[in-house]
């Protein structure tokens, strides 16, 4: 083909790598989560607690600095307390940026009924949710593990007394437990978001799944005087697991404190239920019925 | 090797034999597929793509597999779906760079063939505007063009006329027919308008229920019938009809008392109203054409059983109703 000559010329060219075709709706996928100003709002706010803890950080390293603000108070040591709320503050600010991303990702494709043309394509419905998975993920790694990890290091450089050795499990922690919550959460949002068509209403229904089970399961464990119920909580079943991993001492209720096997089979449970409802979704969409 | 080759292909979705053990072999350079609602025309090429997986039986596109090889069959297609499939909020060049890219173009060579396919569509001028704000036509050419952006040995555009106004769908048929002629490519062209895969194909397969109903080459077919003659006749038109075999012509009846017969050389207009007034049925209106589609269609739809042959033997076997 030619602009100029407007005929039709066979493509000769060379092709990529079947394995780099996910990769392609990945960073389409990426342009268009990061397209949005809201998109870059949502992340600047989400960053703003980040900014918090390294100017707390900094007032815990420096004892000049810490004498004039908190005076000789223990407020501000910087430990696996210290790390535990800052992770809990960006993992739940994770969930608002991919109750807004996930649907930008998804419903474009639903609503223009853009998947029988995407599929016929050399993707296959795996590599379509991979890549739409992979643009999810690394946008929430930019408000969870990646400034908790700046974090660290930070901590790691600034602390008068020799400190990184010593709390190495913190960085892992940081890791390992942001890792397992945007994982989770991803498969989650492209879940709800493959379901409904409308991207104001899947931005609910993220919030409402994440949250309207942990309704439930209070009230379930409530009637029948049983601690399971609380399983269906997401969110307690997270700091359960992210104090685990952190190496924290165990506080709060002990009601719901679960067994980590507990813990990572109901994870498991809901990974493998977003995966069965996204083949159906796609599966059901892929082509035009009737 | 023919573009498509099925094999007692049979495909069952939600209980239902949608196609029935298809046997045949397309090797025209554009093939219309052709069939009532219901026929398994969309199913048929659903599984061409690999959508659907055969319960029976096998299906070749280019030599591949449908049920092994499905993304090298999709490598190597490229598919206008029916219906209304695009990104809306994506401008058209970079919904078909997108397109171009998913099927293996790097991204500098997706953009360039990108900006390529608009413009060999008609699109050029308009290709940085949302998809969302183009016409029916437009969007229509967008999903061409995107077909055809990646250089596919295979186009397989399912209605591509639908919708449009005379003018598009001449913009359309021209543009198919331009595709025809450049030769690079096959094409297996989905329509319920028969005029349109009359203009663009020279191979044409009939669906009637799951079935083929015909496989045939519509230029053997129309070189065949050069003395194809359409009647509308009352009286005795059955008694007209079995002396014209007698006298070595193919004969058929339709309804109306359309009658259409083809001639051996040897007799002339001359002998077919002689052999009317000898059988008592009266011609009202004569006249000489060729062969249309429309005629192997609505022959096919008359048949029940599979006819694949061809074409010069195929003309009129059975003899319609007569």
């Amino acid at each position: 083909m030619s602009v100029f000559e407007h005929d039709y010329k066979p493509y000769e060219g060379p092709t990529t790598a079947l394995w780099k075709r996910p990769l392609v709706l990945a960073r389409y996928g990426l342009s268009e989560a990061w397209g949005s100003k809201i998109t870059i709002g949502l992340v600047v706010l989400a960053l703003l607690p980040c900014v918090v803890d390294l100017v707390l950080m900094y007032l815990a390293n420096n004892p000049v600095a810490k004498m004039l603000v908190v005076g000789g108070s223990k407020v501000l040591e910087v430990n696996e307390r210290f790390f535990f709320s800052a992770m809990e503050v960006q993992c739940w600010l994770a969930l608002v940026l991919a109750a807004w991303i996930a649907p930008r990702l998804v419903s474009f494709d639903l609503g223009d009924n853009a998947l029988p043309i995407l599929l016929s394509h050399p993707v296959s419905r795996f590599g379509y949710v991979l890549g739409k998975f992979i643009a999810l993920v690394l946008s929430l790694s930019y408000v969870t593990w990646v400034p908790l990890l700046l974090l660290f290091l930070y901590q790691c450089y600034g602390s008068p007394v020799p400190w990184t050795f010593g709390h190495l499990q913190i960085a892992f922690g940081l890791f390992a437990g942001a890792a397992v919550w945007i994982l989770v959460l991803s498969l989650i949002c492209l879940a709800v978001s493959s379901w409904v068509k409308w991207r104001v209403i899947a931005t609910g229904a993220i919030f409402a799944v994440v949250f309207v089970p942990a309704g439930i399961g209070g009230m379930v464990s409530a009637i029948l005087r049983t601690r399971w119920g609380f399983l269906m909580n997401v969110p307690v079943l997270m700091s359960e697991l992210w104090i685990r991993l952190l190496g924290m001492a165990p506080f709060g209720d002990p009601r719901l404190q679960f067994s980590s096997t507990a813990i990572f089979s109901v994870l498991i449970a809901v990974a493998l239920l977003s995966v069965l409802v996204l083949n159906a979704r796609i599966r059901a969409r892929e082509v035009v019925r009737g | 090797m023919g573009v498509i080759a099925l094999d007692r292909l049979e495909v069952r979705l939600g209980g239902r034999t949608v196609l029935n053990g298809l046997t045949g072999e397309l090797r025209g350079h554009a093939v219309g597929l052709l069939g009532p609602n219901g026929a398994g025309k969309s199913t048929l090429i659903n599984t061409l793509l690999g959508f659907h997986e055969p319960t029976g039986g096998s299906a070749k596109v280019l030599g591949l597999d449908a049920r092994t090889d499905r993304m090298r069959i999709r490598q190597s297609v490229g598919y206008m779906p029916e219906n209304d499939s695009f990104i809306g909020n994506m401008s058209g060049v970079r919904f078909v760079r997108y397109m171009a890219e998913l099927s293996g173009l790097p991204p500098s060579a997706a953009l360039e063939r990108a900006h390529e396919a608009l413009f060999y569509v008609g699109l050029g001028e308009v290709r940085y505007r949302k998809i969302s704000t183009y016409s029916l036509g437009m969007k229509q050419l967008i999903k061409l063009a995107q077909a055809l952006a990646h250089g596919p040995k295979l186009l397989i555009l399912d209605e591509p006329t639908n919708g449009l106004d005379p003018t598009a769908r001449q913009r359309m048929v021209q543009l198919i027919k331009e595709i025809r002629k450049e030769g690079s490519m096959h094409m297996l062209i989905s329509s319920h308008l028969l005029r349109d895969i009359d203009e663009t194909c020279d191979e044409v397969l009939i669906l009637k229920k799951g079935n083929i109903a015909a496989i045939s080459n519509i230029e053997e077919e129309r070189r065949s019938h050069r003395n194809f003659i359409e009647m509308e006749m009352t009286g005795n038109t059955e008694a007209f009809a079995e002396k014209m075999q007698t006298l070595g012509c193919e004969c058929a009846r339709f309804a109306g008392g359309r009658v259409k017969v083809v001639m051996p050389d040897a007799l002339s207009q001359r002998d077919l109203y002689m052999t009317a007034a000898e059988t008592g049925a009266e011609i009202r209106r004569i006249q000489t054409r060729r062969d249309s589609l429309e005629d192997i269609f609505l022959r096919a739809m008359e048949y029940d059983g599979v006819q694949a042959r061809p074409a010069h033997e195929q003309a009129f076997v059975g003899g319609g109703k007569g």
